[in-house]
């Protein structure tokens, strides 16, 4: 494997880290009510 | 405060023109399915099945696709951000430019003009027309987007902004090319790395504007046909990020054995198959939306089309990871096969959810009824089989020719000839014209129901008017 190849894979991981952040951040149990709270407001957005 | 006027004369422009492109699509599908049968129906140099081709892909994606996608998401994200449009002038340029490109690129492909690069294949001057056309629509949604009245945005919002940027990105560098006259150009990558981006593109293509949009539509529609909010808002968001996240590696799946590098094509196969997660949680959100309301699958046609919408995304969300599997790819790739994935979520999946769309808002947009509900069901029931028969004849054929095409004689020698496997894929592409028939005549039967909607509908209950703010 090429330094390309090795900096390919290390942006991949990069955003595998991202993406873990964003889960902790959706499912954080003090963060439930604002998360959910789209769902019902798009409900009466006529 | 009173209630924001939004704007929905634009909607209305953009559904009628999706409506004609995309009859025009199903139609020369039609006619380029018959030429393969009847090689005596290509009259050159114009009418030939290498010219129609193009166009039929073309009109279909961006067409009717993209067309739709116009509507909707000018419709959606006035509601889901409470605010009117950005720029009614922006848009109705757009709407010009979007005819005016989708003209040119049919007249410019039936000429022959074609860069080679499937569903890229239109020449440059045309490419910057698109970019133009793009960019307007972009700078109108995001703007909206920007100065909404709402805080969080809906899970809708997100696979739009996804779309508009996630297009913007491909496109672009998938058009780099030096032009040399007028309508020829030579794309800046070469050999294995002009495969490598056309197929980046080519995939994400698929994820940004034939699934983020459908997802953004199915998204909205579902809940407002059932009156019901989606199952989880957390769930549609840890589905987004991860579908955005997986998808851009997989374009090389469609080049597995092929000499681009190995571990580009292990990369893009893993990938493939970690995407069956995001694109389930969509699938899981969209049933489980359904729970206590699974009658309305009998008695709500628009919950109809969206339901069997989601299904064919989740169907085609399993083979789609299988087809990525090199073993599996070795056998199907370059078959008849294929049509019938991309068909099952074309037909299937994009157009059943965009269909839902249209019927929703022709109330809202026409402050009329829908015409006639039996006719509704019928347009259904008659794009459902068109489209069942249309890939299960494909996939057949795919199985038998792969087959064919395998089978060895015990000195090494090929079993068939080329022409011989030819010749077995009469019955199957006979079946095929049969179902795309009925496909279209299903899409006539819609037309007639929105014309007569237009000029016959009733007046609706007195809620949908005040939500056009006419009452
Ligand atoms: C998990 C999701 C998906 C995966 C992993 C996937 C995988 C694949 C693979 C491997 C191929 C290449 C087959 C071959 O030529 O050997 C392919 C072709 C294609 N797929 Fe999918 N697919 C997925 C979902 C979708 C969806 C939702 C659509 C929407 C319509 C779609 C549309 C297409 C199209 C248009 C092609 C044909 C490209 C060509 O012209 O060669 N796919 N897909």
């Amino acid at each position: 494997m090429d330094m390309a190849s090795i900096l390919y894979l290390a942006v991949t991981f990069g955003l595998f880290v991202v993406f873990v952040l964003i889960v902790r951040n959706t499912y954080r149990r003090r963060n439930k009510d604002a998360k959910e709270a789209p769902k019902y407001r798009m409900m009466d957005d006529d | 405060m009173g209630k924001p006027q939004y704007h929905t004369d634009i909607v209305k422009s953009f559904v009628n023109w999706s409506l004609v492109w995309g009859v025009v699509a199903v139609l020369v599908g039609v006619i380029v399915s018959f030429q393969m049968i009847n090689p005596d129906l290509n009259y050159p140099p114009y009418l030939t099945f290498g010219r129609l081709r193009p166009i039929h892909t073309n009109a279909g994606i961006y067409g009717w696709g993209v067309g739709t996608i116009f509507a909707m998401f000018i419709y959606m994200v006035q509601r889901l951000c409470k605010t009117p449009l950005w720029s009614l002038g922006l848009a109705r340029f757009q709407l010009w430019l979007f005819n005016a490109t989708i003209i040119a690129a049919a007249v410019t492909l039936l000429l022959g003009y074609n860069t080679t690069l499937e569903y890229h294949e239109m020449e440059w001057p045309i490419d910057l027309m698109i970019v133009v056309l793009w960019v307007a629509f972009s700078i109108n949604i995001i703007m909206t987007i920007i100065k909404r009245k709402e805080e969080q945005m809906y899970i809708s919002l997100w696979y739009m902004m996804a779309a508009l940027i996630g297009v913007a990105i491909l496109f672009t560098v998938n058009a780099l090319a030096v032009p040399v006259s007028a309508f020829k150009s030579y794309s800046i990558f070469a050999g294995t790395n002009s495969a490598n981006v056309q197929w980046w593109f080519g995939h994400n293509a698929v994820a940004m504007a034939l699934t983020a949009p459908p997802l953004a539509m199915f998204y909205y529609f579902l809940p407002k046909s059932t009156g019901v909010p989606i199952y989880s808002h957390r769930l549609s968001i840890i589905a987004f990020w991860s579908l955005i996240f997986m998808y851009l590696w997989t374009g090389a799946h469609h080049l597995l054995w092929t000499p681009i590098p190995d571990w580009i094509q292990t990369l893009a196969m893993a990938f493939s198959i970690m995407l069956i997660a995001p694109s389930w949680g969509s699938v899981i959100n969209g049933y489980m939306s359904m729970k206590g309301q699974w009658h309305q699958m009998r008695d709500n046609y628009l919950v109809k089309f969206l339901i069997l919408g989601i299904t064919f995304y989740g169907l085609q969300t399993l083979q789609g990871p299988m087809q990525a599997i090199r073993s599996f790819s070795a056998f199907i790739h370059y078959t008849d096969w294929v049509p019938g994935h991309i068909h099952m979520g074309t037909m299937g999946w994009v157009s059943l959810v965009s269909v839902a769309g249209i019927y929703f808002l022709l109330p809202r947009i026409y402050g009329r009824e829908v015409y006639s509900i039996p006719l509704a069901n019928l347009h259904f029931w008659l794009v459902v089989i068109g489209q069942l028969i249309w890939s299960t004849s494909m996939w057949i054929a795919g199985v038998l020719q792969a087959g064919m095409w395998n089978a060895m004689n015990a000195d090494g020698s090929l079993t068939y000839t080329f022409t011989e496997t030819m010749v077995e894929m009469y019955p199957y592409w006979w079946i095929r014209a049969i179902g795309g028939v009925i496909y279209l005549i299903g899409i006539l039967v819609f037309i007639y129901n929105v014309y007569m909607t237009v000029q016959k509908g009733k007046e609706p209950a007195p809620k949908l008017l005040e939500v056009e703010g006419r009452a």
